[in-house]
């Protein structure tokens, strides 16, 4: 009889998370819907001290927010941020520099030229676009204690690009402290997962398919990771026949003409993933990969193609699931 | 290891199955489609039965079909109609911001997230 107690227990630990409880909240914030799916003890309190976090980080980072720091910074080219913001700055100013300028947090005034933050879309003139565009200079901004200054008229910078892969690296390390080891967070498509799910296997994420919605290019067993997308597919605009999307070439100030449909990045700092997935979609395939044989030892990378390719990097190479023909792309091929 | 031992790991695992598709049925029952305005839910409804929605509020008016197993939104009146591009889905979600619009496809699925 005194076998009873521990195999029982050990019964109630095979059956899962059925001793504590899942819990999942979802609200809009940072322009876009987001869930927390938290299993612990007491997830709702979980879930909740993450929603206010997300609250807080939005009213920091947003462009559009007349409270927010970064509204004011753009404004007067001066302010003070949160501290949030300051450090999400120096890295998206980071991620400028690593990527040789293919990722760049000051593109805000040509973006407004294109109508892409309030959907009033319109093709601007080139001469627009090149006056806007001589003004983006990130080298020239100075952050001293948390007063940032911008040092160039008619320079704006935004976080569009990083803050939600930065917010989510927040939420994992507040969920942490509230001692849960098992949830998703998913903040309009960038996915973040902490530990594996209640039953202990793996989170399965899908990469949506570009070319059908509610279709997949494939799905990602992964956990303690984020998986974060950029493509031209979410949000664009025609115009006379052409498509205009939003993810702008910072060396051109147009649309990204990088011949790729979508960039999937993973690994294990949701900030640099989302910074990545922009940086490499608009460097395209080749300088994508190459990027990813010189610096990728920390992160992989999904390639989906104009004409319908799909390149994985072989990281990810036996953790993905795809009824798509793919690539693997090995390290050794850039050598 | 004697037999008794035998007898109690095959306890073990056969409750441990047992519990788990226990849970794993728990509220399951097909697929359903959620629909909810801002932090309000609006119905949820079986995916396999087709229907059509008319969804009006005061942010404003959205068309919502399922049919055939998939969901879409219709028709919309919001301005850049980002809810009818997204198109079918069996699983995963259709957001419509300005309206703040949610219609997602729960329950049996082979993925818990959708990275876009």
């Amino acid at each position: 009889m005194k076998r009873i107690i521990p195999l029982l227990l050990l019964v109630i630990i095979l059956c899962g998370c059925s001793v504590t409880s899942t819990y999942s909240g979802s609200f809009f914030a940072m322009d876009t819907y987001m869930t927390i799916t938290v299993c612990g003890n007491n997830p709702e309190k979980a879930v909740k001290k993450a929603e206010a976090r997300v609250k807080k980080l939005d009213e920091a980072f947003s462009a559009h927010n007349k409270k927010s720091g970064v509204y004011k910074l753009n404004k007067n080219g001066s302010a003070e941020l949160e501290p949030d913001a300051v450090e999400l700055l120096s890295l998206a100013l980071n991620n400028y520099r690593i990527t040789d300028g293919a990722f760049n947090p000051a593109m805000l005034s040509v973006t407004e030229l294109w109508g892409f933050p309030d959907k009033n879309y319109k093709v601007p003139s080139e001469n627009e676009i090149k006056s806007a565009h001589k003004n983006v200079k990130p080298e020239k901004i100075t952050v001293k204690n948390n007063t940032v200054k911008l040092n160039n008229k008619g320079m704006k910078i935004d976080f569009g690009a990083i803050a939600k892969g930065y917010t989510s690296d927040k939420l994992i390390d507040t969920l942490k402290k509230e001692g849960i080891k098992s949830a998703l967070v998913n903040l309009g498509g960038n996915v973040a997962v902490l530990g594996g799910k209640p039953d202990g296997s793996d989170w399965a994420v899908a990469v949506e398919n570009p070319d059908k919605k509610g279709s997949y290019l494939a799905t990602l067993k992964i956990r303690d990771k984020s998986v974060i997308t950029s493509g031209g597919y979410e949000r664009y605009f025609k115009k006379n026949g052409k498509v205009y999307h939003h993810i702008l070439n910072p060396k051109t100030g147009h649309p990204a003409e990088s011949s790729l449909k979508s960039v999937t990045i993973v690994g294990k700092n949701g900030t640099y993933c989302d910074a990545l997935s922009t940086a490499l979609f608009v460097m395209g395939k080749e300088k994508a990969l190459r990027f990813w044989a010189e610096n990728g030892l920390d992160f992989d990378v999904i390639l989906y193609t104009e004409n319908g390719g799909l390149f994985v990097t072989e990281g990810v190479s036996d953790i993905i699931n795809s009824d798509f023909d793919y690539k693997v792309v090995k390290r050794s091929d850039y050598e | 290891m004697n037999k008794r031992d035998f007898i109690a790991i095959g306890v073990v695992v056969l409750l441990s199955v047992l519990g788990f598709v226990f849970f794993a049925l728990k509220g399951s029952g097909g697929q359903t489609v959620k629909i909810s305005v801002g932090a309000r839910v609006y119905g949820t409804y079986p995916l396999s039965e087709n229907r059509e929605l008319k969804i009006k509020t005061d942010a404003g008016y959205n068309l919502v079909e399922i049919k055939n197993g998939r969901v879409f939104v219709k028709d919309a009146d919001c301005k850049d109609k980002s809810c009818v591009k997204q198109g079918e889905i069996s699983g995963g979600s259709i957001v419509c911001l300005p309206h703040k619009l949610v219609v997602e496809v729960t329950g049996e699925g082979d993925f818990d997230a959708v990275a876009r």
